[in-house]
């Protein structure tokens, strides 16, 4: 019993990797529900923000996410073509190109960051690509970032 | 290449005062008497160590400006932004000599419709580096072992640099010399490429100016250009003849060494390239933890255009505890596509963070992917906006 009093109070030993996701309100949030709905496995690391579009995603946000510790970043949205305020997603893809390089330069590993089109009827690939970043980041470790990081 | 001239003014006045021919002053005030210009904006000498810019219609305040400060490492671009925020200066057309950077400054404030290009006259002035005025101090009194106040004239000649001294006593040193020993020209300045400023009206120069000529070689680039030209020939201002083809080669190949030279100090400086992502990181979270957010930066950057609702000042909140504060990583992002090495971020830095050498690392492989470099043409629209840019442009 006084070790499941202790499990229960002490944050878990072993590092889980945080997955911060992104995720456009038309397609790519609705390709998560998806996922849900069609019972995928999805690794619990996932942490999702919903937004109307994926040109609402400044890269500061994301920069934030990594500053808050996320050990990965995930950028989502409609296909190119889909997205319903026409071209924003165009300006997604753009923002991405300076967030990569910046990233990298930064010294984080380019596995923490990722762009992704996911439809709503995408629930497997959203499932995947979840399974998928959650591996690799648990290869390359915590993020740098993450608040017990000194020095 | 646009039409290149010997030109050098007539007034015997502005040639005594002036870096070379005196064609610079010379045009400006021609262009100030006959209505081409409403005002003109001159840096100001105060001592060899200061000069203070100055927006000016007085053509005597001109005429006392001419002269080249090597040691004034200031930007003119905010000064002109400025000058376009009064209501009342709207629309005037004005002029001014401009190093490759300022000129790149204003061209990029043009490309954020915070002035019209149309309106100003860019005198360009051939640049091989500017000198921090504490660095240039220091040298004076470690390497020509005298006393920095007595200084009362600095020229740069033949890759040399030469001080006056008050009792007209003249030391020199060469500026590789000077360079060796941790003085001489600022980072920026080392590592800088656009050496003539092909992206103003006019280039102006001694390089190609041939020994016993007293003269300023003038490239004309624009229509802009050519106006002011005209306006002082033919009103008496200044005499020219045409560059021979050994003044243009001159010319060319004492730039090609200076930009090879540049090309050498990037890889010099470009050190941290060496290191691991780790070091890269390490590097970067210790000089920028020194960060006070004090705003300096911002407030000097010429091709920074945002208002006090910049995302780098109101994302930014005192009391977080990132490592690297929300303020340097929106800046540096911001830059990627804009930063145009001019270095006045670090020279304004009170805790003397290397900025210039930080923005240029971030900025220089994104700029380099893009095959795009900010500042050398009004229409190139900043690829980081670009989307937005066009959607602008349609409505
Ligand atoms: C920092 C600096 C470095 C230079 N390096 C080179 C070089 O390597 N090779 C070369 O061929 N030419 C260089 N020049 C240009 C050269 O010194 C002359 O300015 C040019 O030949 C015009 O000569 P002039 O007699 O017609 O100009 P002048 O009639 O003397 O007029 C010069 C004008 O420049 C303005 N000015 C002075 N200092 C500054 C400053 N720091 N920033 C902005 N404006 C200023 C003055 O207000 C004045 O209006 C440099 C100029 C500067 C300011
Ligand atoms: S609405 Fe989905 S990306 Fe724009």
């Amino acid at each position: 019993m006084l070790a499941v009093v202790d499990e229960q109070m002490n944050e878990k030993k072993e590092w889980e990797p945080k997955v911060l996701a992104f995720c456009c309100n038309w397609c790519s949030y609705a390709g998560a529900d998806a996922a849900g709905l069609e019972r995928r496995q999805t690794p619990p690391t996932i942490r999702v923000i919903r937004v109307m579009c994926s040109g609402r995603i400044d890269p500061a946000f994301v920069l934030m996410g990594f500053l808050e510790g996320a050990d990965a970043v995930l950028i989502t949205g409609c296909h190119i073509g889909d997205c319903h305020y026409v071209d924003a997603n165009y300006k997604t893809r753009n923002r991405f190109e300076f967030l990569k390089e910046f990233v990298d330069e930064l010294g984080l590993e380019p596995e923490r960051l990722r762009l992704e089109w996911i439809s709503a009827s995408e629930g497997a690939i959203f499932a995947d690509m979840v399974k998928e970043v959650t591996e690799n980041v648990k290869k390359v470790g915590p993020s740098p970032f993450r608040k017990s990081w000194k020095k | 290449m646009g039409t290149c001239y010997l030109a050098w003014a007539t007034d015997e006045k502005i040639r005594r005062r002036a870096a070379n021919g005196g064609f610079v002053t010379a045009a400006l005030v021609a262009a100030l008497e006959n209505g081409l210009l409403d005002a003109v904006v001159v840096v100001k000498k105060e001592d060899v160590y200061e000069g203070i810019p100055t927006v000016t219609s007085a053509p005597e305040v001109v005429v006392e400006s001419a002269g080249s400060l090597h040691a004034v490492p200031v930007n003119l671009t905010k000064f002109v932004v400025e000058f376009y925020k009064d209501e009342k200066n709207k629309g005037k057309k004005i002029g001014l000599p401009v190093k490759p950077c300022d000129a790149r400054g204003i061209i990029e404030q043009a490309k954020r419709q915070q002035l019209d290009i149309n309106d100003i006259y860019l005198v360009g002035l051939n640049c091989g580096g500017t000198l921090h005025p504490l660095n240039l101090r220091e040298a004076a009194a470690e390497v020509y072992g005298i006393d920095p106040d007595a200084v009362v004239k600095e020229e740069i000649k033949a890759g040399k640099l030469f001080l006056t001294l008050q009792s007209g006593e003249e030391r020199e040193c060469k500026i590789e010399e000077l360079e060796k020993k941790g003085y001489g020209r600022r980072d920026s300045c080392k590592m800088c490429i656009t050496k003539i400023p092909t992206m103003a009206d006019l280039a102006c120069g001694n390089w190609g100016v041939l020994k016993g000529e007293e003269a300023t070689f003038v490239e004309v680039l624009t229509g802009k250009g050519e106006a002011l030209l005209k306006n002082a020939l033919e009103n008496g201002y200044i005499k020219v003849k045409e560059a021979s083809e050994k003044s243009l080669e001159v010319r060319e190949r004492i730039k090609n060494a200076m930009v090879k030279l540049a090309e050498e100090w990037w890889e010099k400086l470009d050190a941290v390239k060496e290191l691991t992502r780790d070091e890269r990181l390490k590097f970067y979270v210790e000089t920028l933890r020194l960060c006070i957010n004090c705003g300096a930066c911002r407030t000097v950057c010429p091709v920074c255009a945002c208002d006090d609702a910049a995302k780098c000042v109101s994302m930014h909140d005192e009391r977080d505890d990132y490592v690297i504060s929300m303020y340097n990583v929106i800046r540096l992002l911001h830059l990627m596509d804009s930063c145009i090495g001019c270095g006045q971020c670090e020279d304004v830095c009170p805790v003397d963070i290397p900025l210039t050498f930080i923005h240029r690392r971030f900025a220089e492989r994104m700029q380099r992917k893009l095959n795009y470099m900010p500042g050398m043409n009004v229409s190139e629209k900043p690829p980081f906006y670009e989307a937005e840019l066009q959607w602008h442009d349609i409505l």
